[in-house]
């Protein structure tokens, strides 16, 4: 793997502005989700009364993440097989072809991870501001709107899900065939 | 030139059939071709003559059913996908049609990208990319993205990036289909300059007579058949 391919793939997303920021927002609302009933579960689970009822919640956004993720490599795969057939015309690899894209989901993913942190953080920050003018004295513990526990077990399970992406991705790009570049368009 | 050159391409006893709807399609029928290292090569023939199947069995993009065909020493009928594409990244440019440049990369990205996955320090790649827009005379405008150029412009940038790799043989299927004569003018001047300095084997497919006159051979196909090359 080539540590430029990950670079060029931070520039070539961003360039694509639309797509980019539409999934960069849909990535940090499920991110957002995942990590608030994450929280749940796992009070319920360390207290011992753990239901089924609310399991459901964290795997029905988890799976929409699986769903989003492997939506972006198709959309990302499908409207620009032209460029790939090139890239792979002029000599790269389906590895390397494959990389740029995950490349392309990766970041969008960690945008929107970062995007959620921020918010988190301002959060308590806003908060604890007004807190400290009106309410002198009172605990900060309450603050925070997720816990950090449940935040790094979102991240970890969003880390996973980008290799379902990049099964998804590659299962695709090994069906673009070179050959597509020489195409006239409409053809 | 030397007389005796080496021989870039050799297509032999090639065979290539499509099967649709249970018909079959006889692409290529027992091709036999010898190119030389400098050579120019114009294919010529009516549409559906097996023109493109033949450029792309030869420039290791599509495999052939039976046959051989040796580039560059190599025989690439039975060759992997993943050493096809190094093949053509380190010996093989390629010229389009419609350009196929890609509309979120400047020019120089764009003739870059050849190079992204390979060793070369990013120093290097640029050099190089800049060498190339030079040959093509495009240096000027190559922060300039796909959209901001003409359509000359664009196929003089992507030539720029078929010969970024400094490749030993550059194919191109009607590579001025889309341009107005006076491009069309430009990009062979440029192509011939491109033979003649770095001695690049040139293979065009074309159905316009306007180009021929710049091949030193031209090769004439019919039904899936060579019928002359001169
Ligand atoms: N992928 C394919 N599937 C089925 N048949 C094909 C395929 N590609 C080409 N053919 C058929 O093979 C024959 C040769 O096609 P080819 O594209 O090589 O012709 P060509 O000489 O390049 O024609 P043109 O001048 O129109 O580009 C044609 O009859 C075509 O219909
Ligand atoms: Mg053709």
């Amino acid at each position: 793997m080539k540590f430029r391919l990950w670079k060029k793939a931070v520039r070539m997303s961003m360039r694509e502005r639309k797509t980019f920021i539409v999934f960069t927002l849909m990535y940090t609302v499920l991110i957002f989700m995942t990590s608030f009933f994450m929280e749940s579960v796992i009070e319920e689970f360390l207290a011992n009364n753990l239901t089924f009822t609310s399991v459901v919640p964290l795997l029905v956004v988890i799976l929409a993440a699986i769903f989003l993720t492997l939506l972006y490599a198709w959309i990302i795969v499908r409207r620009n097989r032209k460029i790939w057939a090139t890239l792979k015309c002029i000599g790269w690899t389906k590895g390397n072809v494959t990389q740029l894209i995950l490349g392309y989901i990766f970041f969008t993913t960690l945008m929107g991870l970062f995007i959620m942190v921020e918010f988190l953080f301002h959060w308590v920050a806003i908060l604890g501001y007004i807190q400290a003018e009106y309410v002198p004295g009172a605990p900060v513990s309450g603050l925070p709107l997720i816990k950090l526990w449940a935040v790094l077990f979102t991240i970890l399970i969003f880390l996973l899900v980008q290799f379902i992406g990049y099964m998804g991705a590659r299962g695709r790009i090994t069906k673009v065939r070179p050959m597509l570049a020489l195409k006239r368009v409409g053809e | 030139m030397p007389i005796d050159r080496d021989t870039m391409i050799e297509v032999i006893d090639v065979n290539k059939e499509y099967r649709m709807a249970g018909a079959i399609i006889h692409a290529l029928v027992d091709v036999n071709l010898s190119i030389k290292s400098g050579d120019f090569v114009m294919i010529q023939g009516p549409t559906g003559c097996g023109k493109s199947t033949l450029l792309n069995v030869m420039s290791g993009l599509d495999l052939p059913d039976s046959g051989k065909v040796i580039l560059d020493g190599e025989n690439i009928a039975r060759a992997k996908e993943d050493r096809l594409s190094r093949l053509r990244r380190q010996k093989v440019g390629f010229v389009f049609q419609d350009y196929n440049l890609i509309s979120t990369l400047t020019a120089m990205e764009n003739i870059e990208a050849l190079l992204w996955p390979t060793v070369l320090s990013s120093k290097e790649i640029e050099n190089r990319a800049i060498a190339a827009l030079r040959d093509v005379e495009m240096l000027e405008r190559k922060d300039h993205y796909p959209v901001e150029m003409s359509g000359g412009e664009k196929q003089r940038v992507a030539l720029a990036r078929a010969i970024v790799s400094k490749p030993r043989i550059i194919f191109g299927d009607e590579v001025s289909g889309n341009l107005d004569p006076e491009s069309e003018t430009m990009i062979m001047e440029l192509l011939k300059k491109i033979n003649e300095e770095y001695e690049t084997t040139i293979l065009i497919v074309t159905h316009r007579e306007s180009v021929v006159k710049y091949g030193n051979v031209v090769v004439k196909m019919d039904k899936g058949r060579i019928k002359s090359v001169k």
